[in-house]
């Protein structure tokens, strides 16, 4: 009879374990919403806005969670990618969704490149995907960089001297894309109460969604599966282990590249040198604020998390200027949240893998008292 | 025999993308047309500015031009259609006239004039390339990347 409790005091604890940090972010947003005074209509139109900007971004990074790659912080490569065809579409002056398809389209040379780079860098350090991938991006930013300061109208050639720096070569800070600042956005976009919804866009995330459920049931898709649960039984059963962790790492860079442009569409603008910097460690936490982990991700913890994680963004610094009288203190804190979520993701995963291991090697250990008792 | 028909199957994708690249390429051209209302001189011949002409695109009023005035439109692809509703004297009745213009593929910036169109002369009379001058350099843009936080707080 006590059994029965005591099974429910485990699952809410389990429960609790397992969602620390969609908790905690559903308390902050719950106890920042009220002091910010924002009104109910704003905050919707925010965060579907903030929504069909981001969830595409997201998504990408949901398959090499699925091949156990952890959290790919190369989609940061697929960003620039994305960002190099649209310093092009831009010269070449094709505008609004011509403009947005074109450039996915040249996107993808680029994006399948650095994909191959990072998955073939990757699988020279396997069990340290995270850390590596992460460094990468710092890498190749810096062979954008090159690329774009000192290539671009050098080398490769840039036409339109709004694009071009004065001294006659490399990309200005900042390239206009107001000739398709939202123009997906705004196509079948439908006014609800005062709340804009963009429908296209919407549309887009969704199929996207629907693929990723599609590829998961596919051959490849089971393969990465297998290898993301063990790779050297996915070996014994007859798998490229490499070019199935390499495959992944290239959809998840296309992915993000596509991310990107949907992104920079919707902002009207491209910060040349700065735009990619913090896309993946912004997209990363809003996963895990989803209730994601390095392990394990769903479609539903990227729009979870994507709506607590903006819901925080556009909440901390109002509900910080009110309470402090300084919207500084509300910056601050939103950063720090960013990354502290993701440094408690990690430790967190590393305790639940530590956990892992001692219960098996307790089991082990019973087991073993179990036969010599026997003996 | 699969393997065959698998990179058949590979090369007709990245056909059809490519044409779709294509596509893009060329309806997605965008234009900035200049529409002016000023004299214009052609072959040692004056053609005068109008007293006020309308200018109408895709249903919507753009602007309502006097003599030596512009206005410009925005165009994505390779055709331009506008409504012009013309007084050409004060006190005359105004009249209307669908205007269609092919543009140039190569050219971003369009002049238009409008005097010179109605008059009816040849295109290279009334259609001029526009040529931005080149901007102020600033020492910020020259030096870009330069004076950034070392953590960036920007907003997503």
């Amino acid at each position: 009879m006590s059994r029965k409790p005591q099974s429910t005091d485990r699952n809410i604890f389990s429960f609790l374990r397992n969602n620390t940090v969609p908790l905690m972010f559903i308390i902050i947003c719950a106890v920042c919403i009220p002091i910010s005074g924002f009104s109910p209509a704003y905050l919707l139109n925010e965060i579907v806005t903030r929504l069909g900007r981001n969830a595409f971004l997201i998504l990408s990074l949901l398959i090499p969670i699925m091949a156990g790659m952890g959290l790919n912080f190369g989609m940061t490569l697929g960003a620039m990618a994305g960002e190099i065809a649209l310093i092009f579409v831009s010269d070449w002056q094709i505008w609004g969704i011509p403009g947005v398809i074109l450039a996915m389209i040249v996107s993808v040379p680029f994006s399948v490149l650095l994909g191959l780079i990072c998955g073939k860098l990757l699988n020279m350090a396997k069990g340290r995907e995270m850390i590596t991938s992460y460094i990468i991006s710092f890498f190749i930013n810096g062979v954008y960089q090159l690329i774009v300061l000192y290539m671009m109208g050098s080398l490769i050639p840039i036409a339109h001297g709004s694009i071009k720096l004065p001294r006659g070569y490399g990309i200005r800070n900042t390239v206009s894309l107001l000739n398709m600042r939202q123009c997906i956005d705004n196509l079948l976009a439908v006014r609800i109460g005062g709340v804009k919804i963009p429908a296209l866009t919407l549309l887009i995330i969704a199929f996207m969604c629907l693929v990723i459920v599609w590829f998961r049931r596919t051959k490849l898709g089971q393969d990465m599966r297998a290898v993301g649960q063990d790779m050297q039984v996915a070996r014994d059963a007859g798998i490229n282990v490499e070019r199935t962790r390499i495959i992944s790492i290239v959809i998840s860079t296309v992915l993000a590249g596509f991310g990107m442009i949907l992104y920079l569409q919707n902002i009207g603008n491209l910060s040349t040198y700065s735009a990619h910097s913090q896309v993946g460690m912004f997209c990363i936490a809003a996963l895990l604020v989803g209730g994601a982990s390095v392990d394990r991700a769903s479609i539903g913890n990227v729009f979870l998390g994507a709506t607590l994680f903006h819901l925080m963004f556009i909440v901390a610094p109002q509900a910080g200027a009110k309470i402090t009288g300084d919207s500084m203190i509300g910056e601050y804190f939103r950063v720090f949240v960013s990354y502290g979520v993701i440094t408690l993701a990690l430790i967190m995963y590393e305790m639940k893998k530590r956990r892992q291991k001692a219960s098996i090697g307790e089991q082990l250990a019973l087991a073993q008292r179990e036969e010599e008792k026997h003996e | 025999m699969n393997k065959k028909r698998a990179w058949i199957f590979r090369g007709c994708t990245l056909l059809v993308i490519l044409i779709i690249a294509g596509v893009m390429f060329l309806v997605g051209r965008g234009h900035t047309v200049y529409i002016d209302n000023r004299t214009l001189e052609y072959n040692g011949e004056s053609y005068d500015a109008l007293q006020k002409v309308e200018v109408w695109v895709g249903g919507e009023r753009l602007s309502k031009l006097g003599k030596r005035e512009r206005t410009m439109s925005t165009v994505i692809g390779q055709s331009f259609e506008m409504k012009l509703i013309n007084t050409v004297n004060k006190g005359d009745e105004p009249t209307e006239e669908t205007v269609r213009i092919s543009l140039p593929y190569g050219w971003d910036g369009i002049v238009v004039n409008v005097p010179g169109y109605l008059a009816g002369l040849p295109q290279e009379a009334w259609m001029t390339e526009f040529i931005s001058e080149p901007e102020p350099v600033t020492e910020e843009e020259e030096e870009p990347g330069i004076g950034e936080d070392e953590i960036p707080m920007g907003d997503i």
